[in-house]
């Protein structure tokens, strides 16, 4: 699992993803969404795990698959 | 009439009066009514009671009754729903005040089924903002509380529903599921509280939260409650890209079959030791076992993913989601979401569309697993909340990884999932369990929870706040 990058680093992502969502956020939360975003990139680590081919988001959206994949 | 008062009778108990001529829907409504107006007050339960429009209903109830029309169960039957269910020439605020002047044209598909069956609206009830920002006092309407200590939070974001419920307002209300905003609510009220099977209820006209993890179900007081309401308001929709077009499942005819011969499976690894589980909460589902082994059901510990792995997919889905529907306000108006929602939907901006596929493809592996397991189960049983509900003081801002409510497994699978209670803390707050089955087979889960409802008659304590409130 990729280590965390640290809060200056995480910070210029922090900065880059808001403009680029088109986000002006209020100086008086960001320092709070700042500790959001990185509980968020843990979560986004725990997720990236090597796969199988058949874990694949094809059938994800299918009720089948869903449901009654196995 | 009994001695009980009208609000301990179940809807099949209430419906069996009605026919029987022994009390009108007016009667049953306006104690309703009253009720709401002492209480209510000291809960937050609704946003809106519609008091004409429930007097009309049951009129409507009872002249059909008298006319010997006879539309279902639900007839003559007081029931109220989320806020963020479309209700025509009603608003839906969705607790917001982005929409507190939303007025819909026309019903969600759920009210369709209700109207049509001679139900009684008895108005909108709370809600986290948007199905996701609670507990939150900078609302136009304030947070719901709960009935068993209004210091304490109701859960969210069915917030209303589960207080409305446990406070004996109505038998049965209606939430919305994407993470567990049912069964959480369900959890920390001491209801009942199903998410079915993702596609079994239409979400039309149902604001959405995310469109893949999205459920409609009911918070009811029995199970017999929530299967009367399921049967009601199942349906295939069309116009649901998410509708399933499946067999009604029978949920009422094997409610009284008990668990013999029913084997169940216990992922304890997902709560035991988790961390914020509180010793009350895990003895009460080690005890809730017994009672279901008792019974004659086969219990046995059972390993899946762990439960980090369902959380962390389930969120990134369901915050990428959520804030591809309100990104567009998020622009132009961001003040004007509540501090919590802006907090927590806000973090869909910062996942990428490689982030997204990688949890789509973990919620494959993960679906796999579990309907894997349950081929060789009838039944999964695990925690609904890791601990009783917290006073609104400890809650956070954000919505840490370690949330206590531990429901997101079943968003993530699509599998029906139902919590029901289990008992009470020290503090006298109740307790739960989730009772979690195959695709479809809701009448199992019911017919478990059923089981141990008659086995434990936990429905037969009710909150006292009403004597706080007089005091």
């Amino acid at each position: 699992m990729a280590t965390q990058p640290d809060d200056t680093a995480l910070m210029q992502e922090f900065d880059v993803f808001a403009a680029r969502a088109g986000l002006e956020i209020p100086p008086d939360r960001k320092e709070t969404l700042f500790l959001g975003f990185k509980d968020l990139r843990k979560m986004l680590a725990v997720i990236r795990q090597p796969r199988t081919a058949a874990a694949e988001p094809a059938g994800t959206y299918s009720l089948d698959t869903i449901t009654r994949s196995v | 009439m009994t001695g009980k008062p009208l609000h301990d009778y179940s809807i099949a108990e209430a419906g069996k009066m009605l026919r029987e001529g022994k009390v009108t829907s007016v009667e049953l409504t306006k104690h309703a009514l009253d009720r709401i107006a002492a209480l209510d007050g000291a809960i937050n339960s609704f946003i809106l009671v519609t008091t004409e429009r429930a007097l009309s209903d049951a009129e409507t109830a009872d002249a059909d009754f008298a006319g010997g029309i006879d539309k279902g169960p639900m007839q003559g039957i007081p029931y109220a729903l989320k806020d963020i269910y479309d209700t025509a020439g009603i608003p839906s605020t969705c607790h917001s005040k982005l929409r507190v002047d939303v007025v819909p044209e026309a019903d969600c598909v759920v009210e369709q089924a209700f109207k049509a069956q001679g139900g009684v609206m008895l108005g909108k009830l709370a809600t986290h903002e948007f199905a996701i920002g609670g507990p939150s006092f900078d609302l136009p309407f304030p947070p719901a509380r709960n009935p068993w200590n209004p210091e304490h939070i109701p859960g969210g974001s069915s917030s209303g529903s589960g207080a409305a419920v446990a406070a004996g307002f109505m038998r049965m209300a209606m939430g919305s599921d994407t993470g567990g905003s049912i069964r959480g609510p369900a959890a920390y009220c001491g209801t009942v509280g199903l998410k079915p099977t993702y596609g079994l209820l239409s979400r039309r006209g149902i604001f959405p939260l995310s469109y893949t993890l999205d459920h409609a179900g009911p918070l009811a007081w029995t199970v017999e409650d929530c299967a009367i309401a399921m049967d009601a308001i199942t349906a295939y929709d069309p116009l649901d890209p998410g509708s399933a077009d499946v067999p009604k499942p029978d949920y009422l005819g094997g409610l009284d079959k008990g668990v013999a011969g029913l084997k169940i499976g216990m992922p304890r690894h997902w709560y035991e030791k988790a961390e914020g589980a509180s010793p009350e909460t895990v003895k009460a589902i080690d005890d809730a076992a017994q009672v279901l082994a008792k019974l004659g059901a086969e219990i046995e510990t059972i390993e899946l993913p762990e439960y980090d792995l369902f959380n962390a997919c389930g969120r990134v889905i369901m915050f990428s989601e959520a804030f591809a529907i309100h990104e567009q306000d998020y622009q132009t108006r961001p003040l004007d979401y509540g501090l919590l929602t802006y907090m927590r939907m806000t973090l869909g901006a910062f996942i990428t569309a490689a982030d997204l596929t990688q949890a789509m493809r973990l919620r494959r592996e993960l679906a796999q697993a579990v309907n894997a397991k349950l081929k060789s189960y009838d039944a999964i049983v695990c925690a609904s909340s890791l601990a009783p509900a917290p006073r609104f003081a400890d809650m956070p801002v954000g919505m840490p990884a370690n949330w206590p409510i531990h429901t997101m497994p079943f968003n993530v699978t699509g599998n029906p999932a139902m919590s029901i209670p289990t008992g009470f803390s020290a503090s006298g707050l109740p307790l739960s369990m989730q009772i979690a089955g195959k695709a479809f087979d809701e009448p199992t889960i019911l017919r478990i929870g059923a089981a141990f409802e008659a086995a434990t008659q936990l429905y037969t304590k009710r909150p006292s706040f009403e004597l706080a409130q007089a005091a």
